[in-house]
C-alpha cells in the first residue's frame, strides 16, 4: 500500500516525520541544557555559599535574576546602606562547626591607571589567607594571593590582555587611588576585576569602613550536608543579628541550589515543549488512521478477492497493521534524521537569545534514549492508529467486499 | 460418488430496508466430486447468491450447506477462509485480479496465504502460468494484459492451490466469443485432465452446454436439474 498510493503515503509519513523530528530536537535541547547545567554545577562548587546583607542586593548578587537563598515570606526588602555584615557576624560564623573557610569580601569600583591610561574596574578585597582555597578562579600566569601579601594584586584575564592598549604582565605596576600595586597573578577568565588583600582594599576604596563587609564567601566542610549547614548558618546569623524569619536582613546564596533550580526549570520547560511536539506526533497518528481508513475503503474489493483466495481475517488485519506500522517506522526513521539535523541547527537559532536560556540552549545532545523513545512512540502510534481500520477491513464479508466497486 | 457440496433446504433472505427479499427459497442440491455443473438462470433468479454460498463467501439464512461433509455453519470465519483457499478456486467475470500485483504475484498469492513453502510455491505458480500459456508474461501487471490473458491469469490463480472445486462465475462474460471459447476449452481440459469439480454460473445457455449437469434456477428455486445430453 505504501508502494501503491505514494503521494498519500508520503504525506502521512511527513506528518510522523514532523512529530518525531520535533520530539528529538526538543529532547536534545533539554538534554543539552541538563548537561550544561550539571557541568556548571560542578564549576560553581557545591560547597561554596555566599552570605550578603539585605535581600534585594543578594538577589542581584546572584547574577541569575533568580534570587539567592530563601526569599523571606514577608517580602521586606532592606536597603543596602543600612544593613551590613560586620565583625560580630564574622565571629559568629567562625563558631559554626560546619564551616571550613570564611572569606570576607569588600567590593567597589575604582579608577585604575596603567602606563598613564585610566580605566574603571571592580576592585575586590579578599582575605589573602583563604581566597586561593575558596575561589573558583584559576590562575593563568603568576600566582594567587598569599597570606603575607600586601600591595599586590591578581587581575582578571581580560583586564590583563585587552583593557589597556598594552597588556599588563606579571610584576608590572598598576595604580589604584594613588597606591601602586604589583601584579602577581593573572586569572584564566574573561573578567576585568582586580583582587587584592582586604587591608589594601580598605585603603583604596574610600567609602569602605574597616570591619564592615559586603559579603562572606564560605566553604563548608561537607558538601553532602549543604542544606543543614545553610540552616545552621541562618539560625546563628539570625540570632546575632536579632532578626527573625520575617524580617531577615541577609541572604545565603548557594550556587548549587540555584543551579538545581535552573535545571528544574529547564526540565519543566523541556517537558512543556516536548508535550507540544507530542501533539504534532498525535496529529501524525491521526494522519495514519485517516490514510488507513481511506485505504480500507479503496481496497475493499481487493480485500474481497484476497478473502476469496483464502486470506483469513488475521491475514487482512496483518496487512493493514503492517502498513501503518511501516508508515510510522519510515516516518520515525526519517524523523530521527531530521531531528538530528534540527538539533544541530538549534544552537544557531537560539544563539540570539540572551540570558540563561540562550546560554543553556547553546548545546544540544541527541541521546540514544530519545531516539529509541520517539521511534517506539511512533511505532506504537502507528499500530494503534492502524488497529481500527485494520480490524474493520478484516471483518468485511467477502461477498460484500467483492461486490464493492 | 460422495457429494462434495450439498445444499439442504437452503434459504437466503436479504433485508432490503423493512422488506425481506428471499433470493433462494429452499434449495436442495447435491454436487458430486468430478461433476461439471452449470447453474443457469436469468438475472434475479438467485444464481449469484447460490454461487456465493457454494463458494462459502456468504452464509445461508436457513438450511445447511456441507462442503466436503463439513457443515459450513460450524466453521469459524477463519476456518472457512482456509477451507475456501484450499478447496475452491474462483474464476470471476471481471477476473478480479489485484491491479498492482503482477501476474505472477497474483497467482502465487493463494499459496502465500496458505504459508506454503516458498520454493514449492514459486515452482507451482510458474507451472500453472505456463499451463495457461502465459509463461512469458508473468511479470506483467493486469493492466498490461488483454482481457483473455487476464482471465487466464485468474484461471492460473484458481489452479495454483490445486483446489478440488473450480467455481466460475460468468467466466466469459467480459470476453469476446473467440477468447471466451478459449477460456472454456481450457476449463473443460482442466476438468477432464485434472479431475476437478467445476461449477459454472452463467446466464448463457451456450456456455451451459459445456457442462455435464445443468441446474436451472428461477425465482430462487430449482426448476430444472438434469444431465446435459447435448454436451459438447
Amino acid at each position: 500500500m505504501v508502494r501503491h498510493s505514494k503521494l498519500r503515503s508520503w504525506l502521512t509519513i511527513l506528518g510522523i516525520v514532523i512529530g518525531v523530528a520535533s520530539v528529538i530536537a526538543i529532547l536534545s535541547m533539554g538534554e543539552g541544557m541538563q548537561q550544561s547545567v550539571s557541568s556548571q554545577l560542578g564549576d560553581l562548587g557545591g560547597d561554596i555559599l555566599t552570605i550578603s546583607p539585605g535581600v534585594s542586593k543578594a538577589a542581584r548578587f546572584s547574577g541569575h535574576g533568580m534570587g539567592g537563598g530563601k526569599l523571606p515570606s514577608s517580602g521586606t526588602i532592606a536597603t543596602a546602606e543600612e544593613i551590613v555584615l560586620d565583625r560580630i557576624d564574622l565571629q559568629a560564623l567562625k563558631g559554626i562547626p560546619d564551616i571550613k573557610l570564611i572569606n570576607p569580601i569588600i567590593r567597589a569600583n575604582a579608577d585604575v591607571y596603567f602606563l598613564a591610561k585610566k580605566g574603571s574596574v571592580s576592585v575586590t578585597g579578599v582575605d589573602p589567607k583563604v581566597w586561593s582555597q575558596i575561589t573558583l578562579n584559576k590562575i593563568e600566569d603568576g600566582r594567587m594571593l598569599g597570606p603575607s601579601d600586601a600591595n599586590v594584586v591578581v587581575i582578571g584575564g581580560r583586564l590583563s590582555r585587552d583593557y589597556f592598549d598594552k597588556p599588563i604582565g606579571i610584576n608590572q605596576m598598576i595604580t589604584i587611588n594613588n597606591m601602586a600595586f604589583r601584579v602577581v597573578g593573572i586569572l584564566d577568565n574573561e573578567g576585568s576585576d582586580v583582587f587584592m588583600p582586604l587591608q589594601s582594599a580598605y585603603h583604596v576604596l574610600d567609602d569602605k569602613e574597616i570591619g564592615i563587609y559586603d559579603s562572606f564567601e564560605i566553604k563548608i566542610k561537607n558538601e553532602e550536608e549543604l542544606d543543614l549547614a545553610i540552616e545552621n548558618i541562618e539560625r546563628k546569623l539570625m540570632n546575632v543579628r536579632h532578626v527573625t524569619e520575617k524580617n531577615k536582613d541577609f541572604s545565603i546564596y548557594s550556587s548549587k541550589e540555584t543551579a538545581e533550580r535552573v535545571a528544574e526549570m529547564m526540565g519543566s520547560m523541556t517537558m512543556f515543549l516536548a508535550a507540544i511536539a507530542a501533539v504534532a506526533l498525535l496529529v501524525g497518528a491521526v494522519g495514519i488512521a485517516n490514510t488507513m481508513f481511506t485505504s480500507v475503503l479503496e481496497k475493499t474489493k481487493e480485500i474481497g478477492i484476497m478473502k476469496a483466495v483464502g486470506a483469513r481475517n488475521k491475514d487482512i488485519m496483518m496487512i493493514f497493521l503492517l502498513n501503518s506500522v511501516l508508515i510510522a517506522l519510515i516516518g520515525g526513521a526519517i524523523g530521527v534524521i531530521f531531528g538530528y539535523l534540527l538539533s544541530g541547527l538549534l544552537p544557531m537559532l537560539m544563539g540570539g537569545a540572551s540570558g540563561v536560556t540562550g546560554k543553556l540552549g547553546s548545546s544540544t545532545i541527541v541521546t540514544m534514549n530519545s531516539v529509541v523513545l520517539s521511534l517506539s512512540i511512533s511505532v506504537i502510534i502507528g499500530t494503534l492508529s492502524g488497529v481500527i481500520p485494520a480490524y474493520q477491513a478484516s471483518k468485511l464479508k467477502p461477498v460484500d467486499a467483492l461486490r464493492h466497486e | 460418488m460422495d457429494s462434495i457440496i450439498s445444499f439442504r433446504d437452503v434459504w437466503k433472505i436479504y433485508q432490503m430496508g423493512e422488506v425481506e427479499v428471499p433470493a433462494l427459497r429452499g434449495i436442495t442440491v447435491d454436487i458430486k466430486k468430478g461433476d461439471f455443473v452449470a447453474i443457469i438462470g436469468a438475472s434475479g433468479s438467485g444464481k449469484s447468491t447460490m454461487m456465493n454460498l457454494v463458494g462459502c463467501l456468504d452464509t445461508p439464512s436457513k438450511g445447511n450447506i456441507s462442503l466436503k461433509s463439513q457443515d459450513i455453519a460450524n466453521l469459524s470465519e477463519s476456518d472457512l477462509s482456509t477451507l475456501r483457499g484450499k478447496t475452491i478456486g474462483f474464476i470471476f467475470q471481471q477476473y478480479n485480479l489485484i491491479p498492482h500485483m503482477t501476474a505472477y504475484e497474483n497467482v502465487i498469492l493463494p499459496l502465500e496465504l496458505q504459508e506454503e513453502d516458498e520454493t514449492i510455491a514459486e515452482k507451482r505458480a510458474k507451472n500453472v502460468l505456463a499451463l495457461v500459456g502465459l509463461k512469458d508474461k508473468i511479470h506483467h501487471l493486469p493492466s498490461q494484459l488483454s482481457g483473455g490473458q487476464q482471465q487466464r491469469v485468474a484461471i492460473a490463480r484458481c489452479l495454483v492451490a490445486d483446489p478440488e472445486i473450480i467455481l466460475a462465475d460468468e467466466p466469459t462474460g467480459a470476453l469476446d466469443s473467440v477468447t471466451g471459447k478459449e477460456v472454456l476449452d481450457m476449463l473443460e481440459k482442466i476438468w477432464k485432465e485434472e479431475g476437478k469439480t467445476v461449477i459454472m454460473v452463467t446466464h448463457d445457455l451456450h456456455l451451459a452446454e459445456y457442462a455435464h449437469d445443468i441446474i436451472e434456477l428461477k425465482d430462487g428455486k430449482v426448476v430444472r436439474m438434469e444431465k446435459n445430453n447435448k454436451q459438447k
